[in-house]
């Protein structure tokens, strides 16, 4: 009697979780989504003669930016064409005029228009060399991209990652969409896990020089500092996106923990008093909680708890490995890596690991997931091609571009919003 | 085990038996060396100075002593430092043939007082670059609390995590993976 109650209880149970069953093993195939974009209209800008292009054009440009935001979908037009904008529901276009200036500058004059009645919502004009004009035209769409979806965009935001040079992985910076890359290491022992500190002023990343994982700080333009000198080995840098705090793992004899250290005083206390070995924290958005990796049950798994390291939650169940979460931006979900049939694939999920979405599947390894600060990208790094590089896709595994080219680049960290418009060169609308 | 004792043995009476012969190889960088080649510079120039020829004959053989503890030294230096453990897949317990293997630089380290060990854990490619810092760590401790038991004083050791940034074995494949999930040795000579 007692056997069938318990019977009748699993089938039950069985049937009333089949649903999210379904759901976890299901892949969100790539390009669909229920997600809407807005189309946009773009015009090649109209161009007084006298320049010679080595750089993309200030429409090719935009086209990319708009592709890469996971907001707009581009409608192409050679010239104003309203059938064309209104049959594909672009109820706006950009366009605007260039002109060569003295001393190898170009004027640009950047325009968003409605189509139907062809006004002017925004217009934006930068005088730049042909170098500075990518930094022009993204400080220019993320106007729009306020304009039009009243939030933020990321076009002028930049990525830390690590890329092979001469055979060592080196810490270098670029701008989001891959362009303007900057060595910012050059050790002969290897430089990795960059993340930025607060203002974007600088980055914090691991260096063997010592012949260990340790942590070092580096300002832009300034020299490197040794942090938290007092651990034997350091690593998995989290800032605190309140208060510039690190929160890292530190190892002693074979044990992992977590620290939380103020960079300027070196000075930091263990953030959790625990048996199992943990790593990879994230902060929540507003610093509240925090997100980490524990081996408690064998492998991995991802767990939460409060900043003050109380009330410890576990958050993955499904599958045997489960690392390196990291919080949206907009605090809803969590993204991380799980390794199936040793390949690595990227998930994300809700706070409490319910509604598991799988956003790349078949395509190599996936890795090392990090969110821009609009929430709306995902960038990573996959060996799909056959050598590792980044990628860029939107939240929901949608629309993956390839930024990196050559060589061996991993693991890219997002920065934050720029604060100032002072990295752009902008003139101001006239 | 007692074989390389025997060959650490036989390589210094083969260097012994060589000291009366010249010296036929090229003078080496080394500093130990040195005196030699210049003791034997001197002798021919002063004939009547046997105490001093003598003397120079002496600092030859120290010389070539020292050399000869040094090459043995350096064997056994090469012998632990080729010597790594390996691990299965996302595992950090000692297989059988790891703990053969171990006792076997135990007893060189017992032997060998001068000798510290870092001992340093790695992982293969797969996973993510934190949590194979954490693997490689609890790898390398393994080896050494194996170490420790076996008598080896734990000022001696020290163990250091490479996560999957040093792998022996290039490749996406179980071969590369299972040469690259190991624990190997840097050897030290206190002073």
């Amino acid at each position: 009697m007692r056997k069938t109650i318990v019977l009748l209880a699993l089938i039950v149970s069985a049937l009333a979780t089949g649903a999210f069953a379904a759901i976890d093993t299901i892949a969100v195939d790539v390009g669909i989504s229920v997600f809407k974009t807005i189309p946009l209209g773009m015009v090649p800008f109209e161009e007084k003669k006298g320049i010679t292009w080595d750089e993309e054009k200030p429409h090719q440009i935009l086209t990319r930016d708009a592709n890469l935001s996971g907001r707009f979908d581009v409608v192409a037009s050679d010239k104003f064409n309203l059938a064309l904008f209104s049959r594909n529901h672009a109820e706006y276009y950009v366009t605007g005029k260039v002109e060569p200036k003295a001393g190898g500058l170009l004027r640009v004059e950047c325009y968003l228009y409605v189509s139907k009645s062809k006004d002017l919502m925004l217009g934006e004009s930068y005088t730049v060399s042909q170098k500075d004009l990518r930094r022009a035209m993204h400080a220019f769409f993320d106007q729009v991209t306020k304009r039009l979806c009243g939030e933020r965009g990321v076009a002028s935001t930049k990525l830390a990652y690590v890329s092979k040079i001469e055979g060592v992985k080196q810490v270098v910076v670029s701008d989001y969409d891959g362009f303007h890359r900057t060595q910012i290491t050059r050790d002969s022992s290897i430089s990795m896990m960059p993340v930025w500190t607060l203002g974007n002023k600088g980055l914090v990343y691991v260096n063997f020089k010592t012949n260990r994982p340790r942590l070092y700080t580096k300002k832009f333009g300034r020299s490197e500092q040794p942090l938290f000198t007092q651990f034997d080995q350091t690593y998995s840098p989290a800032v605190n996106p309140k208060t510039g705090e690190l929160l890292f793992s530190s190892t002693k004899d074979g044990k992992t923990d977590l620290y939380v250290g103020n960079m300027e005083t070196g000075k930091a206390r263990k953030f959790a008093y625990l048996k199992s070995n943990q790593t990879s924290p994230a902060w929540s958005p507003y610093a509240t909680e925090v997100l980490f990796t524990s081996d408690r049950g064998g492998g991995p798994q991802i767990f939460v708890m409060g900043k003050d390291g109380s009330d410890m939650r576990r958050v993955t169940f499904m599958g045997r490995y489960n690392e390196r979460a990291s919080w949206s931006p907009s605090g809803d979900r969590i993204v991380y890596t799980s390794m199936d049939n040793g390949k690595m694939n990227i998930y994300t999920c809700a706070l409490d690991g319910s509604d598991i979405m799988q956003l790349t599947s078949n395509a190599g390894n996936n890795e090392h997931p990090t969110w821009s600060p609009d929430g709306k990208l995902i960038a990573f790094s996959s060996n799909r091609s056959g050598s590792y590089q980044i990628y860029i896709m939107r939240f929901d595994g949608a629309n993956v571009t390839r930024i990196t080219q050559g060589g061996e680049n991993t693991s890219p960290t997002w920065s934050w919003f720029y604060e100032d418009n002072s990295q752009t060169t902008k003139e101001g609308a006239k | 085990m007692k074989n390389i004792a025997k060959y650490a043995i036989i390589t210094c009476a083969a260097c012994l038996a060589i000291v009366g012969c010249a010296k036929k190889e090229p003078p080496k960088t080394e500093p130990t060396t040195e005196p030699a080649p210049a003791a034997e510079a001197a002798a021919p120039e002063q004939p009547a100075l046997n105490a001093d020829s003598l003397a120079a004959e002496q600092a030859r053989l120290e010389a070539e002593r020292l050399e000869a503890e040094r090459a043995r030294l350096e064997a056994l230096i090469n012998q632990i430092m080729s010597e790594d453990v390996y691990f299965d897949f996302d595992r950090f317990e000692l297989t059988e043939k790891a703990k053969e293997l171990l006792a076997q630089v135990g007893e060189l380290l017992i032997k060998e007082k001068r000798f510290t060990l870092t001992i340093e854990g790695h992982t293969d490619a797969r996973g993510t670059e934190d949590y194979n810092f954490t693997l490689g760590a609890k790898r390398a401790m393994k080896v050494k609390e194996f170490l420790a038991a076996y008598g080896i004083e734990n000022e001696r050791m020290e163990s250091v995590s490479y996560g999957k940034e040093a792998p022996k074995a290039q490749g996406e494949n179980e071969e590369a993976y299972s040469q690259n999930r190991r624990a190997n040795f840097r050897v030290n000579i206190k002073q």
